[in-house]
């Protein structure tokens, strides 16, 4: 699953900005994260439309990036951190979607998808 | 023979000095007034030069066209002139001799890179009022050299020239060479294969170590520095040595001093601040302690080449763009070079000098670029702490790093508005 991440200056309006440019372009929000330190912050999203948000956050001028993520039930979280933990796959950070899912963004994404798939975990990738 | 020791460079200048202020004071009305309070016959060393006012670009100004001449109008065989930034230009007059000094200079530097009379030297600096094309060509003549005196513009026909006629030299401003590169490379002509560019002096602009890198990485072997005004005769004031590291200034013909460009203090070897100059050889027009508004470094110690000249340091910035930082002196250009070689930034930013309490305080804003990659914080607090570590070891004071986003920084036509003080704003300066 692609994600965006887009670099804002932690200031008021900043992001009521990103969230209505989304909105005019009819691009819907289906997770969002926030991560912030002192003056910025970084807002990272899973969108309906990943291409066209890509084109409209450039076009307003944002730097953005993606990033390939995984996700999971949310109620599968405690086992399957366990999994990862014990196989060296470092969750980097997470962020939680509507319908009970979470978002993880692991070092290893490879490694991630295939003891997943060996011990028949539900996930999107 | 310009290779002097220490001792003789020092008894040369105490002879000249004394003599170009005597000469100054009984030919130029000019210098005549701004003597009138001293006893020109105690000036007898470069420290003595102390107790003589400045010249400065607003004395010229206010004399136009010739009013600092100091010889009858029947001896000027030559006019130059700079361009003004506001209302008159600057006009700079030239004797014989004034002339024959100049190619001396010029010659001296280009021997001093290693131009022989077996190479062929492209002058592409501009021919006419500028002094560029003029002494270089005349620097290049004398020591027989093979001149191409293309001037500037018409650049695929001086990529031609150089490839057909196999030029070796190329004097041109470093801006121009990075686009006679480029150019070359549209033509499908690799400079670094299919031209024979040993030696690039470039002069005219500051220009930075990237810059350097980038002319000679994709255009010349090597690239050196040149120095140089129409006040003070034009190019070839100082230049670099093989060493590249600073411009030996030809001080049998010049004195160079140092000063807190606010103070008018003389600051030791080492520190930075404005480059004033003293004209030992100047016959139409002599200047005496003049405010170049460059900043620099002077040092005295003996460079590698063997050569006893003392170095100026590359060219920081103009007086103008000044800071001054709880009491250092921080230029833009310094900021700038840095943020350039960053990976992650834009070349937009903004500097604001701020004061709290009684603590001067610097913030550099930068926007991140458009592909700067945002996927984790910590990759943009590292990038924020990096700069200010980089900004803390090239300025030597502590900064406050500000990321901002893509186009936030405002722009404008011509001149940036990079520098806000602040303190001069709330009246604290
Ligand atoms: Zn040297």
């Amino acid at each position: 699953m692609k994600q965006l991440s887009v670099f804002l200056e932690n200031r008021p309006g900043r992001l009521a900005n990103l969230l209505k440019i989304l909105e005019e372009n009819k691009i819907k929000l289906l997770a969002m994260g926030i991560a912030e330190a002192g003056n910025y912050g970084i807002v990272r999203m899973i969108v309906d439309k990943f291409e066209k948000a890509i084109e409209v956050l450039r076009n307003a001028n944002m730097a953005v990036n993606q990033a390939d993520v995984i996700i999971i039930d949310l109620d599968r979280l405690t086992e399957v951190a366990k999994l990862f933990g014990e196989l060296g796959i470092n969750i980097d950070y997470a962020y939680s979607m509507n319908d009970n899912k979470i978002v993880l963004k692991v070092d290893n994404e490879e490694n991630a998808i295939k003891i997943l798939n060996n011990k028949g975990i539900k996930f999107i990738a | 023979m310009y290779k002097l020791s220490k001792k003789e460079i020092i008894e040369i200048q105490n002879k000249r000095l004394r003599a170009i202020i005597k000469y100054a004071y009984e030919n130029s009305p000019f210098y005549r007034r701004k003597f009138s309070k001293i006893d020109i016959d105690s000036i007898r060393t470069k420290e003595d030069l102390k107790k003589i006012p400045f010249t400065t670009k607003d004395d010229v100004r206010e004399n136009y066209p010739l009013g600092l001449l100091a010889v009858d109008f029947s001896k000027i065989i030559r006019f130059h002139a700079s361009s003004g930034t506001t209302g008159n230009p600057t006009v700079v007059a030239y004797t014989k001799k004034d002339l024959e000094n100049w190619t001396e200079l010029c010659a001296r530097c280009l021997e001093l890179v290693g131009v022989t009379s077996n190479d062929v030297v492209q002058i592409a600096y501009g021919y006419g009022l500028f002094t560029g094309g003029l002494g270089f060509h005349y620097g290049a003549e004398k020591i027989g050299a093979k001149v191409i005196p293309t001037s500037t513009g018409n650049t695929k026909r001086q990529i031609k020239l150089m490839k057909d006629l196999g030029t070796t030299v190329i004097c041109c401003t470093p801006s121009y060479g990075l686009y006679l590169a480029e150019t070359a490379k549209e033509e499908n002509i690799d400079p670094k294969k299919d031209l024979k560019l040993r030696i690039g002096v470039f002069g005219a602009e500051p220009w930075s170590e990237n810059t350097r890198k980038k002319l000679e990485e994709n255009f010349v072997e090597n690239a050196y520095d040149i120095y140089g005004m129409a006040e003070l005769t034009g190019p070839g004031v100082a230049i670099e040595c093989k060493y590249k590291n600073g411009l030996h200034v030809w001080e049998d013909y010049f004195i160079v001093e140092i000063i807190d460009p606010n103070t008018g203090e003389v600051l030791e070897p080492g520190e930075k601040g404005e480059m004033v100059i003293t004209t030992l050889m100047k016959e139409a027009m002599p200047f005496i302690r003049y405010r170049t508004r460059d900043i620099t470094i002077l040092e005295d110690d003996q460079c590698d080449c063997g050569l006893d000249h003392a170095r100026i340091m590359r060219i920081l910035g103009r007086t103008d763009d000044m800071l001054k930082i709880r009491g250092i002196c921080v230029f833009p250009s310094q900021i700038e070079e840095v943020i350039l070689k960053t990976n992650g930034l834009s070349p937009h930013y903004q500097i604001i000098a701020d004061r709290e309490g009684v603590m001067d305080k610097l913030i550099v804003r930068v926007e991140v670029a458009e592909n700067f990659k945002t996927d984790k914080l910590t990759d943009v607090v590292m990038l924020q702490r990096k700069l200010e570590e980089e900004l803390k070891d090239s300025l030597g004071i502590d900064t406050i790093v500000e990321l901002v986003e893509p186009k936030k920084i405002p722009r404008s036509e011509g001149k940036a508005q990079r520098i806000i003080d602040l303190r001069k704003m709330k009246g604290l300066l």
